[in-house]
């Protein structure tokens, strides 16, 4: 007998069995059938649950819709934005959600949009136009993997991947967009823990998801009394307030550091492969500063050495809102933390932003 | 280099096919090379130890054999025992007998103390040695001629570091009649890998989390509910981390050839203590019984030999796994539960395979007595092992540190477990019609997938011994 005779079968059947591994897991993951159930407020449940709110949210509007990506910091309200309709002429639709990145973003407007004419507009809400590296590399950030999970398909596995620039960032994009199971699994083990709650949970807000969200408000709370001294990177904090500390210690008062390119890098593929998606379409994209915090880094602290952003302006159907906009609401009355807008940054900032977009598409 | 890392199956697939497309005259020399490779990957400098006693029992066997019985053949025997214990001793139970002498001497604990590394499989091998060399004196074995064959078989990667312990019979009958692996038995060496991986991945180290968690901070988890949900996660992370581990194991070894002994059998389905240690680390139980127990006599000096010798054995085993008064107790603890249990039983039968309605009672029974010895085996020192016993057995309410789908995991491996028992599940399926081959082990790899935990390397506790 030979080596080649005994391993014909097992073989056959290892070959078998990873295909039926794919098989698993595609019926599970790739068919909605779990996606349906995931945790609502898990990083992949909101980003599912935003997308089927999107793309219900659809057919209830005409010609004019506009849809805003970002990420938390992209905080306005919709319905006093739809207020402004009768002068703007559009109606404005909120895609965006917390803690994602122009990467996520793809991946949500490819499924929210598959036609590429549902739009009139998208605005991308930014931090900076400038391609400044921040606190953390945004590239190789692996929360996008779990925004995602859902989204990605076979064919994304490869250019996923290789987006990210680290070696374990990779690894773990690679395994995770094959087999989504391993993104899910902290999920699926909390679903078995309690699957009459998950199964409420989800319930509750298949039913009234939408009401909420469009109706919710920011809190009213604001940082009066926050004081920063640029000259020795120190900040005078409102007194207990310890949340409102660790962010400005972390992400506003780093000292400028060595630019790296990185970041625009990831900009220039990101952003292009989405106006790329674009292009000869009769959507428009809005590039849009957003409001950068109750007091923010002064110009002389930004390294501007690129801006990919501003490079993109030159495109066809690409468009930069004004850069100082919005510099009118970068006040600590304004805003609940270090970076978002409070229920009043909030109301002023939906009309002020509708205004400039309609500006922009006029 | 883990068995669960992509390292390790690298590491394998390159061996397999060096194996296989080499011709058969170099094929020991290609296991032998990647065997001491695997061993140096842990440490480089402890080859040099692993040679030396390879030296010493090799030529203590070819030795044997030339001298003819006497005092000057024991003289061999006693030489080579020495040379194995002297190493073992030194490297494994220094630390813990200069600790003991400090504190007799009223000396601070550490003042005697040497920096020393435990060789990594050092008990594993040496015990493997020693029967050899125990074998070849009572002439149940021939000395090995070729000192290659030897070298292999006291350093055969697959059980290296952590078992199973094979007895030279069967290895050298492996070797030197060595046969292509029938389809069969490559059907079984990747099942084996398949089911192995996924009990130490998916099982073992979800378990692992809990039970490090517990026994990292006892004090943080006050009650009885923490300290035997802690216990308990501990009792299967040690089950499915050591048959994990001995699966993957055997079913390598079969994949090379190579028919290693079956080392665990559904030992919590064991309904006595005795019905246990048949069940549980059977290559270590039966090696302590075939070089110690009867040895010492057995059970055939009456009733009370009996139990000093089942004492003495496990008191030895439980040493074995470690220097420290923890595993001398849980030796003791076990030694005691068969004395006992022997002495209750008179001399009846052993009831343990009779599934009748006392069985699950007996089995439970026999659980919850496992699990008191695991505190000892897993906690610190022995005042951790008096703490979590304390909260077992007078600790009032507390927090169940195990999450739903923990039980959930549990019933799944118990309903599996009955399943290979009664209906020999996992053999079924080995031998059934290649779909169904591939549906158990597609399925065994969507269980890692959706439960195996791939962000941390949690070791094989095993491979501290």
């Amino acid at each position: 007998m030979t080596v080649a005779h005994s391993v014909r079968r097992p073989l056959g059947a290892v070959i078998l069995a990873v295909a039926g591994l794919f098989a698993l897991d595609a019926l599970v993951f790739r068919t909605g059938f779990y996606t349906r159930i995931l945790e609502t407020e898990s990083t992949t449940g909101v980003f599912e649950r935003i997308l089927l709110r999107e793309q219900q949210a659809q057919p209830w509007y005409g010609r004019n819709l506009v849809v805003t990506l970002g990420d938390s910091r992209f905080a306005y309200y919709p319905r006093v934005a739809n207020q402004q309709t009768a002068t703007t002429g559009l109606a404005f639709r909120h895609a965006g959600v917390a803690g994602t990145d122009v990467r996520a973003w793809y991946y949500m407007l490819r499924d929210l949009d598959p036609t590429r004419e549902r739009y009139r507009a998208i605005v991308l809400g930014v931090d900076d136009y400038d391609d400044e590296d921040g606190a953390y590399d945004i590239g190789d950030d692996l929360a996008t993997l779990h925004y995602t999970a859902a989204r990605l398909r076979f064919s994304d596995v490869i250019p996923f991947t290789l987006s990210f620039d680290d070696r374990h960032a990779r690894w773990e994009a690679f395994r995770g967009s094959l087999l989504k199971g391993i993104v899910f699994q902290r999920d699926i083990l909390a679903f078995l823990s309690h699957p009459q709650k998950r199964l409420a949970n989800v319930a509750r807000d298949d039913g009234g998801y939408e009401e909420w969200t469009y109706g919710y408000n920011a809190p009213d709370s604001n940082v009066v009394g926050l004081k920063i001294d640029w000259s020795t990177f120190t900040a005078v904090i409102p007194p207990g307030n310890a949340e409102l500390a660790d962010h400005i210690n972390r992400f506003i008062l780093y000292r400028p550091k060595p630019q790296t390119g990185k970041r625009a890098a990831f900009r220039r593929k990101w952003f292009g492969q989405l106006l790329d998606r674009y292009r000869g379409t009769p959507t428009k994209v809005v590039f849009m500063r957003l409001p950068r915090g109750p007091i923010p880094r002064p110009d002389n602290l930004v390294r501007k050495l690129s801006s990919s952003i501003r490079e993109f302006s030159s495109r066809p159907g690409v468009l930069l809102s004004d850069e100082h906009a919005f510099e009118s609401l970068e006040t600590p009355e304004l805003f609940k933390d270090g970076f978002h807008l409070n229920n009043a940054g909030c109301a002023r900032f939906s009309v002020m932003m509708a205004q400039e977009v309609a500006k922009l598409l006029r | 280099m883990l068995f669960n890392t992509t390292q390790f199956f690298l590491f394998l697939v390159v061996v397999l096919v060096l194996f296989y497309t080499a011709p058969r005259a170099w094929r020991k020399y290609i296991l032998l090379g990647a065997s001491y490779y695997f061993y140096a990957s842990w440490n480089a400098k402890f080859i040099a130890l692993l040679l030396t006693l390879t030296a010493i029992d090799y030529c203590a066997g070819l030795w044997l054999e030339r001298v003819a019985p006497g005092p000057r053949r024991k003289a061999v025997l006693i030489f080579s025992l020495a040379a194995n214990l002297g190493f073992l001793g030194f490297f494994k139970y220094y630390n813990f007998l200069a600790a003991n002498l400090a504190l007799a001497l009223g000396r601070p604990p550490h003042s005697l103390f040497l920096e020393i590394v435990l060789p990594l499989g050092i008990s594993f091998h040496t015990f493997q040695s020693m029967s050899y060399v125990v074998d070849v004196y009572r002439g149940q074995q021939p000395a090995v001629r070729n000192p290659v064959d030897y070298a292999l078989f006291i350093c055969f990667f697959p059980q290296l570091v952590a078992g199973p312990i094979v007895r030279a019979r069967n290895f050298f009958r492996d070797l030197w009649a060595w046969q292509p692996p029938s389809p069969d038995d490559v059907a079984r060496g990747v099942f084996l890998i398949a089911l192995g991986l996924t009990k130490k991945m998916a099982f073992a180290d979800q378990f692992a989390k809990v039970a490090n968690g517990y026994f990292s901070a006892v004090a943080a988890h006050p009650g009885a509910l923490a300290a035997w949900s802690g216990v308990f996660a501990f009792a299967l992370q040690i089950y499915f981390d050591f048959s994990g581990y001995t699966d993957m194991a055997i079913g390598m070894a079969k994949l090379l050839g190579f028919h290693f002994p079956i080392n665990f059998q559904r030992p919590y389905l064991a309904a006595s203590v005795t019905d246990f240690w048949r069940r549980w680390h059977i290559s270590l139980s039966s090696w302590l019984r075939d070089y110690l127990y009867i040895p010492l006599g057995g059970s055939r000096g009456g009733r009370w030999l009996t139990y000093r010798n089942l004492m003495l054995t496990m008191l030895l085993g439980g040493l074995w796994h470690g220097a420290s008064w923890n595993f001398l107790i849980w030796g003791g603890y076990q030694g005691a539960l068969l004395s006992i249990e022997r002495a209750l039983r008179g001399g009846r039968p052993l009831a343990g395979d009779d599934w009748d309605w006392t069985y699950p009672f007996r089995a439970l029974a026999t659980f919850v007595l496992a699990l008191i010895g695991w505190v000892f085996f897993r906690a610190a020192d022995l005042r951790q092992s008096v703490q979590v016993l304390a909260q077992m057995f007078g600790g009032s309410g507390g927090h169940v540190l195990l999450e739903p789908w923990h039980f959930g995991l549990a019933a799944l491996a118990l309903i599996l477990a009955i399943g290979e028992e009664k209906w020999e599940w996992f053999e079924r399926a080995i031998r059934a019609p290649m779909p169904v081959y591939a549906a158990a082990l597609a399925v065994m790899l969507f269980c890692l997938e959706v439960f195996g935990v791939l962000d941390a390397a949690i070791p094989f506790i095993y491979f501290q011994f």
